[in-house]
């Protein structure tokens, strides 16, 4: 929909930028959110909505390339502009600035995409009537927390939304999209008295993002919240040392996103951490063998796309073939910049599973660490590296035959170190994740599991 | 330079009238429902510049955030759509949704009613930076406008000048490298970032209309060889006073960039380890700046709020943390700190808070909701992302008090252990009490000296502390003064506070300033 605005439109906005003889092209997006939200916590027994939220929120942007007169280099600015303020004057100024900046030239596409496939991104139900989606789901949180448990629910948050989207560019597309959102967070505690009379007591946070209200099971998250929270004061220390290690799927997801970034020619192109086709992805390893293709075409994935920014047909593509770095990610940009044919950039990470199932992941050691849940993740996109303390995890002593609980210490990790003999999991699940303010989201479609080697733990 | 105060934008005027004079009563429909609307226009300017290209974005994110809290749930409805007409019909349609919504049966109502000026002065004990700004005699319908000072007008620097300053921190790198000895080849990647925020807000209730404008402004500086990288951040709320760049800050970025290609890895371990003022603030944030947010207390899922009711001690005599946003200069800086302001989002005045004395817990930082359902005092910490995100209780600038040492005198002291002054982020553990502190690297210290060996984590990334707050707490030997580097009085009564950012757990980032002095800790886990 080219949406009819107060002062101007997209049409003529399109105008403004054809008939600007600096302006050798553009990038207009337009995006349109409606967001409900809620936040529950209990009044005594009452669950109540702490705060209940609806937003409205439209969206013009602009990415305008110019002539600056200098061979093989270019002007850009990315800019917002306002249909309630004359455009002209918006126009010019945007002008002006990318006249100051200098890139190295590039173009568009020159011909326009053929046979656009379609991809499932939005969730029916929510398109449809988000206010009764969010009844609904309100209605599922409710009964979950009336359930009887030996936890005490403590919070929970569901934000729902839609994103209608509308690119144009300057050589000809016009392409709409939608995409739905949900994410939903559970808080249990549990207490009891210590040896020394004191109360204690802890609680276990879980959250989950989706694009599919069938991919976020409300009952299944708030239950496991809540038995998670009842071993979270069961719990001790680990010891210092070396450990295999088994990560889940959240935690792989944001690795492999990071790690994905040395594999894109934008990285090639700054002198930034890069391994090149025909490398190893984890030199020398011996365990399962990473492959990962990039998905853009998953149903229902965080990063599910029909096109790229810069209007390409974007289809799998494989980056790693049994852990052999076989292409690079290159949108048209870079493409340009290094004279090479652009690729997939968009899609959903998938990584091909193994054949191990958990229960035989935890087997693969003396003794193995399970993280159930990392206070913090933080990786380093450029040297591979992770770490975190511990929130919770289970030791699987295998000798003892004991399962028990940890928290606490942290846990230094290396990709290209401690997936040298990874183990992968054979189910494979699907995990979502949309960053503040971050217009596309990361999506992951692999093991549920992966069983790290000899990774450091501080206790 | 003569000091100016950022002023109201002029072409906000009939918005401001448009809310208080259309939308207001409609949002008063009914007698027990306080409201409020709040505004905000976050206007960001970035220039860029690396080895291969400069570049520009413009952008501004707006709207406004029509409230209703009608003594159970605190109900919002926000939207950019800002012309009058369609304001007025979105405001009728969220009272008649408001109306619609019975509150839960059993749930107990706590009504709010809105305090006057006379009120919200006398609610806490104000800085004089903002009683000035508050006219006598100031009524319900009286425009009310806070500014921040500035010396140099970040509004008049254009692309080009701005592109060509980075440009020119390019160079001065290049050079500063090749004078350290450090070859050009291994500089692989440097950038260099300034962005320009013009920060203008608008609060409105039943008796108040205030605004605010603030300038933030900020700088930094990336040097990277392969995968290792280092880092300067300036910054601050005022004008481009706040980004001087000086040699010494450029020569530290290379040596670090320099000893980090040989650094070693650390063994993980309990070690002796000077935080410097960065990563104490983030110490400070992390321990009992996140578990002292009210709205975790009021979701039951803080174990600081039965510490409050206890009394029971968590830290040493060395253990006091302030959370302040009316910090408006700091360590001899002219400059406002990173995370803060005159007003919160919801409309409350800035002032300091303690949080924790002395090892004894305070009573928590709070928004509108929490203060109501906790019946503890509200403070100015109802924060969002941007307006089109919910409020939360969030962190402004939260420090540890200073102590009465020099760092010569703290060093001296620790004789054998590291020293840390580069944060890599935090995590919270509010009910659980537990702690995580990242840094970039360790410098060695022997005999008292500093020796420029560095120590990256044990799998050669990041180094996280780690334990249970109050054990790291009750780990701190000493304090430094904030003046570190002199044995004569302060001549602030606020410490450096670094320009950084925060998560609510993994999500809703806001500003925030974290710091404090230099501490001594014993023992505590590193790896």
């Amino acid at each position: 929909m080219t949406r009819s605005t107060q002062g101007w439109t997209l049409d003529t906005l399109k105008h403004e930028l054809t008939r600007r003889e600096l302006v050798k092209g553009w990038i207009v997006s337009q995006e349109h959110v409606h967001r409900r939200e809620r936040y529950f916590m209990l009044d005594g027994p009452t669950l109540v909505t702490d705060q209940d939220r609806e937003v409205r929120s439209q969206s013009i942007h602009a990415k305008i390339f110019v002539r600056l007169g200098k061979p093989g280099r270019q002007g850009e600015i990315s800019k917002k502009l306002f249909p309630s303020l004359p455009l002209g004057p918006q126009l010019d100024s945007a002008i002006e600035a990318a006249l100051q900046t200098d890139h190295q030239a590039w173009s568009l596409p020159e011909s326009l995409p053929k046979d656009v496939p379609q991809v499932t991104t939005t969730d029916p139900r929510m398109a449809e009537d988000l206010e009764r989606v969010m009844g609904e789901l309100t209605g599922k949180i409710g009964i979950a927390v009336a359930r009887r448990r030996a936890t005490v629910f403590n919070s929970a948050e569901l934000f729902l939304s839609v994103h209608d989207h509308e690119t144009h560019l300057s050589n000809g597309l016009v392409h709409r999209s939608s995409q739905s959102r949900i994410y939903s967070e559970a808080a249990y505690s549990y207490s009891r008295r210590g040896n020394d009379g004191r109360m204690l007591s802890d609680e276990y946070l879980n959250t989950r993002w989706a694009v599919n209200l069938d991919d976020i099971a409300i009952e299944q998250l708030f239950d496991e919240t809540s038995e998670r929270a009842e071993h979270s004061l069961d719990v001790t220390k680990p010891r210092t040392g070396r450990y295999p290690v088994i990560v889940d799927a959240d935690v792989l997801a944001a690795l492999f996103a990071s790690q994905l970034t040395q594999l894109s020619s934008m990285n090639a192109y700054h002198g930034l951490p890069f391994v090149k086709p025909g490398d190893e992805l984890v030199p020398k390893a011996t365990g399962d063998l990473l492959t990962i293709t990039l998905d853009p075409t998953v149903p229902y994935g965080a990063d599910t796309a029909a096109l790229s920014e810069h209007g390409l047909v974007q289809s799998p593509f494989r980056l790693v073939d049994s852990n052999r770095v076989i292409a690079t990610a290159t949108d048209k940009r870079f493409a340009d910049y290094l004279s090479v044919a652009p690729t997939t950039v968009r899609g959903n990470i998938v990584v091909a599973p193994g054949t191990l199932s958990q229960a035989e992941l935890a087997k693969q050691g003396p003794q193995v660490i399970e993280i159930l849940q990392f206070s913090g993740l933080f990786v380093d996109a450029n040297s591979g590296t992770f770490g975190s303390e511990i929130r919770l995890a289970r030791l699987h002593d295998n000798e003892r035959k004991t399962i028990t609980y940890l928290k606490g210490g942290s846990l230094s990790g290396s990709f290209r170190e401690n997936f040298r003999g990874a183990r992968l999991s054979s189910r494979a699940v699907k995990r979502a994740h949309f960053s503040s303010g971050g217009s596309t989201g990361e999506g992951y479609f692999g093991p549920e599991f992966a069983l790290l080697s000899d990774v450091s733990i501080v206790g | 330079m003569e000091i100016q105060r950022a002023p109201f934008s002029p072409e906000l005027k009939g918005l401001r009238q448009t809310l208080r004079q259309e939308l207001l009563p409609i949002l008063q429909a009914q007698p027990d429902w306080y409201a409020s609307i709040f505004f905000e226009r976050k206007a960001s300017k970035t220039y860029s510049a690396n080895l291969k290209q400069t570049q520009v974005t413009d952008q501004v994110i707006q709207g406004a955030v029509l409230r209703i809290y009608d003594g159970t749930t605190l109900f919002e409805q926000a939207t950019d759509e800002l012309d009058p007409g369609a304001l007025k019909s979105f405001a009728l349609e969220f009272a008649r949704r408001v109306k619609e919504t019975a509150p839960p049966a059993g749930a107990t109502r706590r009504p709010y009613q809105a305090l006057n000026w006379s009120q919200r002065v006398a609610a806490a004990k104000l800085d004089p930076e903002l009683l000035i700004q508050i006219p006598s005699g100031t009524r319900a319908d009286t425009q009310v406008h806070f500014g921040i000072r500035f010396r140099h007008d970040p509004r008049l620097l254009g692309a080009s000048e701005a592109l060509e300053r980075l440009k020119g921190l390019l160079g001065r790198i290049k050079a500063k490298a090749s004078e350290i000895g450090f070859p050009q080849e291994d500089l692989t990647f440097i950038t260099a970032r300034q962005t320009f925020v013009d920060e203008q807000s608008i609060f409105i209730d039943r008796e108040t209309d205030m605004s605010q404008t603030l300038y933030r402004v900020a700088l930094t500086l990336i040097t990277m060889s392969g995968s290792d990288r280092t880092f300067a951040r300036l910054g601050g709320l005022g004008g481009l006073e706040t980004l001087e760049v000086k040699e010494s800050d450029i020569e530290t970025l290379l040596r670090d960039l320099k000893g980090l290609k040989k650094a070693e890895r650390l063994v993980p371990g309990k070690y002796p380890v000077i935080f410097g003022p960065v990563p104490t603030g983030v110490l400070a944030h992390e321990a009992f700046g996140h578990s002292q947010e009210g709205d975790t207390c009021a979701r039951g899922r803080s174990k600081a709020w039965e510490l409050h009711q206890s009394g029971e001690k968590v830290g040493n005599e060395h253990a006091t943390i302030l959370n302040n946003p009316a910090i408006y200069e700091m360590a001899g800086e002219p400059y406002a700190a990173w995370g803060s302001y005159f007003f919160d989002e919801e409309g409350w005045l800035a002032h300091e808070q303690v949080l924790l004395e002395r090892g004894v817990l305070k009573t928590p930082m709070t928004n509108l909701t929490s203060a109501i359902r906790l019946g503890v005092p509200r403070t100015a910490n109802g924060k969002r992302e941007n307006w089109s995100t919910g409020v939360y209780t969030r962190q402004t600038n939260t420090y540890f008090s200073p102590g009465d040492q020099t760092l010569a005198q703290l060093l001296a002291r620790m004789k054998d252990g590291f020293i840390a002054l580069h944060p890599a982020g935090g995590m919270e553990d509010p009910k659980g009490m537990g702690i995580q502190v990242g840094l970039s690297f360790l410098e060695e210290v022997r005999n008292g000296k500093p020796t420029g060996r560095l120590f990256k984590g044990p799998a050669g990334g990041d180094i996280q502390l780690t334990g249970y707050t109050p054990d790291v707490l009750n780990s701190i030997v000493a304090k430094s003064k904030i003046d570190a580097d002199t044995d004569a009085p302060d001549r602030s009564r606020h410490p450096f506070n670094d320009a950084g950012g925060c998560g609510k757990y993994h999500k809703e980032f806001v500003f925030a300033g974290c710091g404090g002095p230099y501490l001594l800790l014993d023992q505590v886990i590193l790896g």
